[in-house]
């Protein structure tokens, strides 16, 4: 009897014990968010999003005569080549080019063109601006044109274009467009943030589509093209595409958002094995539309607000019978707040991203109206808003190194070194001896630890692939040499079982934390730090780097992630994390060179090259082509390194694909057999021994060295594709280029170009 | 002979048209291969996305079904929905529709090397011949054999015919095999061909031998699935793949409908239909996208693709339903749910591995070492060219590098093989040698002794280093144990020949050439990868297991009137374990220098160890209890029971804990949203 009472009564103490421990963990919870939240660190817009340049071309404010009339639309705004016309009830402009009269529109007037659409698609098809409408939680946004929804337009005519202001009663938000038309033949649309407004507690806006018809043609009516920013840059012809698509091009510009999970469903092979390959990077905040049948085409720059945006291409076929291009803003996102372990959630609405929306439509013509043409407007761009400097553009060889990595051994991990600061020194005597002399070098897993021992905050070096000592003297003597040799890391992750990552991590909207995974075996997944630690990070590393002398620095990830994340209850937004890297990037620029991967067009600025530079474009299926874009805008301003030549299965493709594109070639090496690194997470590197690529370095330096003396210091001023198959590029100092892909030999411009080569012509 | 060269001339041709366009893309998805282990391991692409087909001339596919390569290299596309079968140039472009008015749901078609063009209709339960102009041949409908069965209805999905003419016919519904028909007499049925088997699992035989009969004729009947997909190849052979079935999916057919192919673990989960390339390399592909490369042995070469959900990029599918390869080894995927056919190209990589495979296959070992070489300069970890490197060195009787490129590719017969030759050239070396050191040192160890016992006489030597130390006789009683059990028992019990310490040492001993075996054995019969360590796990395995068994066991006796203490039992329990320790050893040394031919005596030695262990367990508990026969077998019974109930409780226990844990994570994450909105 006693014995039974005891137990219950152990039980009752045990119960008590366990609601003890549970409030003490919900309190020391609570201070640690409340300690960690918002407050000091949090960012306002106003600090984060940078001003916005006018174009420096003057104001076309002359007077115009309003009475003058275009397809139902009056005059506005006029140049000596351009005219703007503004239908006032769609807000729907058109834009003529006086010289050949040729046009192009923002909405579809004529309701028979329309075909076979829903109500939906007509208010898109035929308004200027288009809001998607958040309502409650709902995971689906509507559309809302102009006409249908009720809204209402009030216009003012300003000097040089109008200034519209747009207001949706039953809806209970509005917001206000200033449209101006430049001499320079440039067209600027703005929303400002300060004039948004939404008072209904359920409706906000969620995404807004700024004039997205401008250019649109209807099925095959036209020739011509959309050109997408995907990789290095792809087309998507004008024309019929006999309903083959049902949906179109739709990516984010800077890649996708991982804090609030767009990701897609992942389906593994064989449960473990993820198959698929990310698409190309959006780098670019740019998008264009070219009809070349009449000479009239224009490339838009996303100036602000370009984090939040989303570029979509979409054929004729897909909703309706229209090609058009555009991007959408999104200003609210729904996110899924799980609120347990076994599934349970709901659904939440983000608070609205603040931002100025600011696109610029630069219009070309006659030579001009093509993509080589928009490329080169788009370089023109750069230089004009200082985004770009023109650095000096030698030929290098890129050489990377991977020093060591760790793998599970025992209890602990086991270095596994594969390329020494000695192994180093004796490759590149090698190469000496055979003439190889100019070399960039990327030092990828010098520190203590190895490659993924992230974060890095001094300098220190691994022991097993020479020490500190060791590596300083090799750098110095790289210095000496015209050898650029850049230690690397990666200044955005961190790695839970090397670093202690409790705090100052990115948590997704949902609160939780965002972990990578690697699907390799030793260190399982990856995390993110929060934009403000990596600036500390990056900035305790600086100072230490500056002690020992070292001023060379390649940097991953940092260039190109963006994401929303939370700070305890704050959301912080992808301009909060462009804007504090770009600071974290600006500051560590002082005393360093620094070396980006693939960074996005912000950041440009700051690398003194682009490294992983993409070739092509991701291969959709609805792009009909491939162009350089980026490497046509970008060629001879600064120096561009394209993905390692050792995973590529065409080796002669890729090759010629260098010579087209001047980009020039990197080599991932490791002085050791790479299947020493079969148990470590750098698995992937499946090829890289030194012995095995030399004779290829050798070759590779030697070709495309000869072409680049041949193009130093000039820029690509016409690329073009012949009927035969040949592909010409000519730069501005005449040297012409005519790479041939196909396996027979072709001619061109009474060049014979042998199968897969090239000759080099002027 | 003439127009068939003209024909091939004119398809390079187009071929190379096609290929001017260039398919320089991040391709969208990864290539992976299988080392020699097992462990899957990605490689350069083995194949690129080329371009897609979304139409044959101005018609778009509505339910395309089936695809076949013509010897014209034109495509042939059953398509259910449109009832026709299109014949489309690789461009799209249509040259004639087949069967208009006459087929009514094409699911399987199939042209033959003398241009006939078999189509199997499923809903006109007909399988057509046509001409390639499309002119109708013949039609086969339901045999009337009695054997084919009168009540089963005919319902062709698939179809091939071999060099006479004999059809091969998957029926829908039909579970007794494939359908052999013979074109004389207007259609013979020959019989049914490579039927699949079913297969119980344990727990179903067990259900069976519970059930009630009527229960059992509520469960699902357990029928063999019909193969989903067959091809035929060049020398007839036929190969099978059947959804459902999760392994064996694959069947290489002989003519006696023999499965050629051994079992490999990396089958398509969801094979949709397989085909063979020029070079016997079998290709399958997964109605989610994955294309497998197999070699003629079944193999995996490669395993690339994978579904599109989404991403809308080339070379991505979502259902497919049929595979083929061309002349110039382009791959053809028929997506019925994107409504196209894909097309792949080969990449120089691939090309180099194909070229091997055709040398290899032929005989010509030294000249095939050329592409692989290149092979693995570009990929030094692909295994199967590290293991056709060693077949080549084999074949040259270079047998040093055979050996290196075998431990490589860790291909265990290969690695016998060559070692066989390795150490007979070094015996045959040093044969003299051996024997003479063998016979030195014998003479040597006799003199030794024969100098001891001169020295310090019969008794041996005086004052030994184990008379002094306690702990050193008690571990030299376990040789002694180890032969006379029953008198090791009696000086363990009685004697207090052992202790604690001299226990553990012994356990400590166990556990370290437990842990030698698993990591320094001979590379033949090494279960572990090399370079793999796990030694927490093992020393953790082998205390719980032993500490575990010991506890229940001393609990289950103490209640049976056994008379030892738990002391005695740990200790007796240990000295167990002595064989082991002794013989082990020599076994791993053994394991390194034999061959698959002398591995026999490895499981025999092993064997030894474990029955001399088990022979001493059981007179432990015997003789340390004081038991008789009868009441050892129910200890040990019992014993075996105690286990069960405690690893029952310790999975409850840890059930119970996770459970609690689950509780508090979910009140955080609850306070933590709470607190966020």
């Amino acid at each position: 009897m006693e014995a039974k009472f005891d137990i219950r009564k152990m039980g009752r103490k045990l119960i008590k014990f366990i609601i003890a421990v549970v409030v003490v963990i919900v309190i020391i919870a609570v201070a640690v968010m409340a300690s960690k939240s918002g407050g000091k660190n949090s960012l306002d817009v106003s600090d984060a999003q940078q001003e916005v340049k006018e174009p420096q071309a003057a104001l076309s404010d002359g007077a115009v005569d309003t009475s003058k009339e275009l397809n139902g639309h009056h005059l506005v705004a006029a140049n000596d080549s351009y005219e703007l016309y503004l239908y006032e009830p769609a807000l729907s402009i058109i834009v003529k080019n006086t010289k050949t009269g040729a046009v192009m529109e923002s909405t579809v007037r004529d309701e028979e063109r329309l075909g076979n659409v829903n109500e939906t698609w007509k208010g898109f098809l035929q308004s200027g601006i288009v809001v998607e409408l958040q309502e409650e939680t709902n995971t689906m946004q509507r559309k809302l044109g102009i006409e249908g929804s009720g809204a209402q337009v009030a216009v003012d005519l300003i000097p040089g274009g109008f200034h519209a202001k747009l207001d949706y009663p039953s809806q209970e938000l509005g917001f206000e467009v200033e449209v101006k038309l430049y001499d320079d033949g440039s067209i600027t649309a703005c929303i400002p943030e300060s004039a948004i407004y939404e008072n209904a507690e359920n409706k906000k806006i969620g995404n807004i589509y700024l004039f997205p018809l401008l250019g649109s043609t209807r099925l095959g009516e036209k020739d011509g093209y959309m050109f997408v920013p995907d990789g290095n840059g792809a087309l998507i012809y004008l024309d019929d595409k006999e309903g083959r698509f049902d949906s179109g091009y739709v990516q984010k510009v800077y890649g996708t958002d991982i804090g609030v999970g767009e990701s897609y469903v992942l389906s593994l092979l064989w449960g473990s094995y993820e198959t698929h390959n990310d698409a190309e990077m959006i780098l670019a905040p740019v998008y264009g539309m070219v009809h070349t049948d009449d000479n009239m085409g224009y490339l838009a720059v996303i100036e602000s607000g370009d984090e939040e945006a989303s570029i979509y291409a979409t054929p004729n076929g897909a909703y309706s019978d229209y090609n058009w291009i555009t991007a959408a803003f999104r200003k609210c996102t729904t996110y899924i707040q799980p609120t347990s372990n076994s599934g349970g959630s709901v659904t939440k609405v983000t608070d609205r991203i603040k931002y100025d929306i600011n696109v610029r439509y630069m219009f070309v013509d006659g030579d001009e109206a093509n993509y080589t043409g928009l490329a080169k407007r788009y370089r023109d761009y750069l230089i004009e808003n200082d985004e770009l400097v023109r650095t000096a553009d030698e030929f290098k060889v890129r050489l990377d190194f991977l020093g060591m990595d760790v793998e599970n051994w025992m209890m602990w991990k086991k270095d596994v070194p594969v390329t020494t600061v000695d192994n180093i020194r004796e490759i590149y005597a090698d190469l000496e001896g055979e003439g190889v002399t100019d070399i960039l070098s990327l030092y990828k897993g010098w520190q203590d630890g190895g490659i993924y021992d992230i974060p890095v905050t001094s300098y220190d070096v691994d022991a097993s692939i020479g020490g500190a000592g060791d590596l300083s003297k090799l750098m110095e003597e790289c210095g000496e040499k015209n050898i650029d040799f850049y230690l690397f890391l990666d200044a955005v992750r961190a790695n839970t079982d090397t670093a202690n990552t409790t705090f100052d991590t990115v948590k997704k909207m949902d609160k939780r934390l965002y972990e990578q995974d690697t699907y390799q075996n030793v260190y399982r997944s990856f995390v993110y730090w929060t934009p403000q630690k990596a600036l500390e990070n990056l900035q305790k590393l600086q100072k230490g780097f500056q002690k020992k002398g070292i001023d060379k620095l390649a940097l991953s990830e940092i260039g190109n992630t963006l994401y929303t994340y939370t700070m305890g209850d704050t959301m912080q937004t992808r301009i909060v994390s462009k804007y504090l890297y770009g600071e974290a990037l600006k500051g560590a620029g002082e005393t360093m060179d620094l070396m980006l991967e693939s960074p996005i067009q912000c950041y440009w600025q700051y690398s003194k090259a682009i490294v992983d530079m993409p070739i092509s474009d991701s291969d959709y299926i609805y792009t009909d082509q491939s162009v350089p874009f980026l490497s046509i805008a970008l060629k001879g301003m600064i120096p561009m390194y394209g993905d390692y030549v050792n995973f590529e299965a065409n080796e002669r493709e890729y090759f010629l694909k260098l010579v087209e594109t001047g980009i020039y070639p990197s080599f991932y090496l490791t002085y050791e057999n790479p299947s020493e690194l079969i148990y470590t997470n750098s698995s992937d590197v499946y090829t890289s021994e030194y012995s095995v690529y030399r004779q290829q370095i050798l070759s590779y330096y030697k070709e495309l060295k000869e072409i680049s003396e041949l193009t130093k210091g000039s820029m690509i001023a016409a690329h073009e594709i012949t009927d035969t198959g040949v592909t010409i590029v000519t730069y501005d100092n005449g040297v012409k280029l005519y790479i041939n892909y196909s396996e027979t030999d072709a001619k061109a411009d009474g060049v014979a170009v042998p199968a897969l080569s090239y000759v080099v012509g002027r | 002979m003439k127009k068939k060269l003209r024909a091939v001339i004119l398809l390079a041709v187009m071929l190379s048209m096609i290929l001017s366009s260039t398919v320089i893309a991040e391709t969208p998805y990864k290539t992976y291969t299988v080392d020699g282990y097992g462990y899957v391991l990605e490689t350069q692409s083995a194949y690129n996305p080329a371009s897609a087909i979304t139409k044959v001339g101005e018609t778009s596919f509505v339910t395309p079904m089936d695809m076949a390569i013509g010897n014209d290299g034109n495509l042939y596309i059953a398509d259910a929905g449109a009832h026709v079968v299109m014949v489309s140039t690789v461009d799209g472009d249509e040259v004639r529709m087949i069967g208009e008015g006459t087929l009514q749901t094409p699911m399987g078609v199939f042209v033959s090397d003398d241009d006939k063009v078999y189509v199997a209709d499923r809903d006109a339960k007909k399988v057509f011949v046509f001409d390639i102009q499309g002119n109708l041949l013949n039609e086969y409908g339901k045999p009337d054999s009695p054997i084919y069965g009168s009540s089963m209805d005919f319902k062709p999905i698939k179809v091939v015919a071999n060099k006479t003419g004999t059809m091969y016919i998957i029926c829908e519904g039909n579970m007794n095999g494939i359908v052999q028909i013979s074109p004389v007499e207007g259609g013979s049925f020959l019989g049914y061909f490579g039927t699949n088997y079913t297969s119980l699992s344990p727990f179903q035989i067990l259900q069976r031998l519970i059930l009630t009969d009527a229960q059992r004729a509520q469960m699902l009947s357990n029928i063999p699935s019909t193969p989903t997909n067959l091809h035929i190849d060049e020398d007839g052979l036929i190969y099978t793949v059947t959804q459902g079935d999760t392994e064996m999916s694959l069947k290489k057919l002989n003519i006696a409908g023999k499965n050629m192919l051994d079992a490999d673990p990396y089958w398509a989960d969801l094979p949709a239909a397989v085909t063979t390339g020029q070079y016997h390399n079998m290709l399958v592909a997964d109605s989610d996208g994955y294309i497998y490369e197999y070699n003629e042995e079944g193999e995996l070469l490669f395993m690339f693709g994978g579904r599109d959900d989404g991403r809308q990029r080339i070379g991505l599918c979502n259902k497919v339903e049929a595979i083929a390869v061309d002349h110039s080894d382009r791959i053809y995927l028929l997506d019925s749910d994107k409504k196209q056919v894909h097309i792949f190209e080969p990449t120089e990589f691939t090309d180099l591995l194909h070229e091997s495979l055709y040398l290899f296959s032929k005989g010509r070992y030294t000249e095939s070492k050329e592409p692989l070489e290149k092979v693995l300069q570009m990929n030094s970890m692909f295994d199967y060219a590290n293991q056709a490197m060693g077949h080549a060195y084999l074949q040259e009787e270079n047998y040093t590098e055979a050996l290196k490129y075998f431990k490589l590719a860790k291909s265990a017969e290969g690695y016998s093989d060559a070692y066989w030759e390795v150490r007979n050239i070094w015996i045959r070396k040093y044969l003299v040698t051996a024997v003479i050191v063998i016979v030195l040192l014998a003479v040597g160890i006799s003199f030794y002794k024969k100098w001891k016992k001169k020295k310090y006489g019969e008794d041996g030597v005086p004052g030994r280093l184990s008379q002094k130390v306690p702990l050193l006789a008690q571990l030299k009683y376990g040789l002694h144990f180890m032969r006379h059990p029953f008198d090791g028992c009696y000086g363990v019990k009685r004697e207090g020949k052992a202790s604690f310490a001299c226990a553990n040492i012994l356990l400590a001993a166990y556990i370290l050439v437990a842990i030698i075996e698993k990591y320094f054995s001979g590379f033949l019969v090494k279960t572990v990868r090399e370079g793999r360590y796990d030694i927490v796990s093992d020393v953790g395995t082998v205390l719980v297991i032993f500490i575990g068994l010991t506890l229940c066991n001393y609990l289950v006796v103490t209640i049976n009137e056994g008379e030892a203490f738990f002391k005695e039992l740990y200790c007796a329990y240990a000295y167990c374990l002595t064989p082991f320790i002794v013989i082990k050893p020599f076994v791993v040394i053994l394991s390194n220098v034999l061959t698959y031919n002398e591995v026999f005596l490895i499981s025999f030695a092993n064997l030894i160890v474990v029955v001399w262990m088990v022979v001493l367990i059981l007179i432990s508990v015997k003789e340390m209890n004081n038991f008789s026969v009868k009441e050892t077998a129910k200890a040990l019974a019992l014993t075996a029971f105690t286990v069960l109930i405690l690893t029952l409780l310790v999975c409850i226990i840890y059930v119970l804990f996770s459970q609690v844990i689950d509780f508090v994570v979910s009140v955080l994450r609850e306070v933590v949203y709470r607190i966020g909105s």
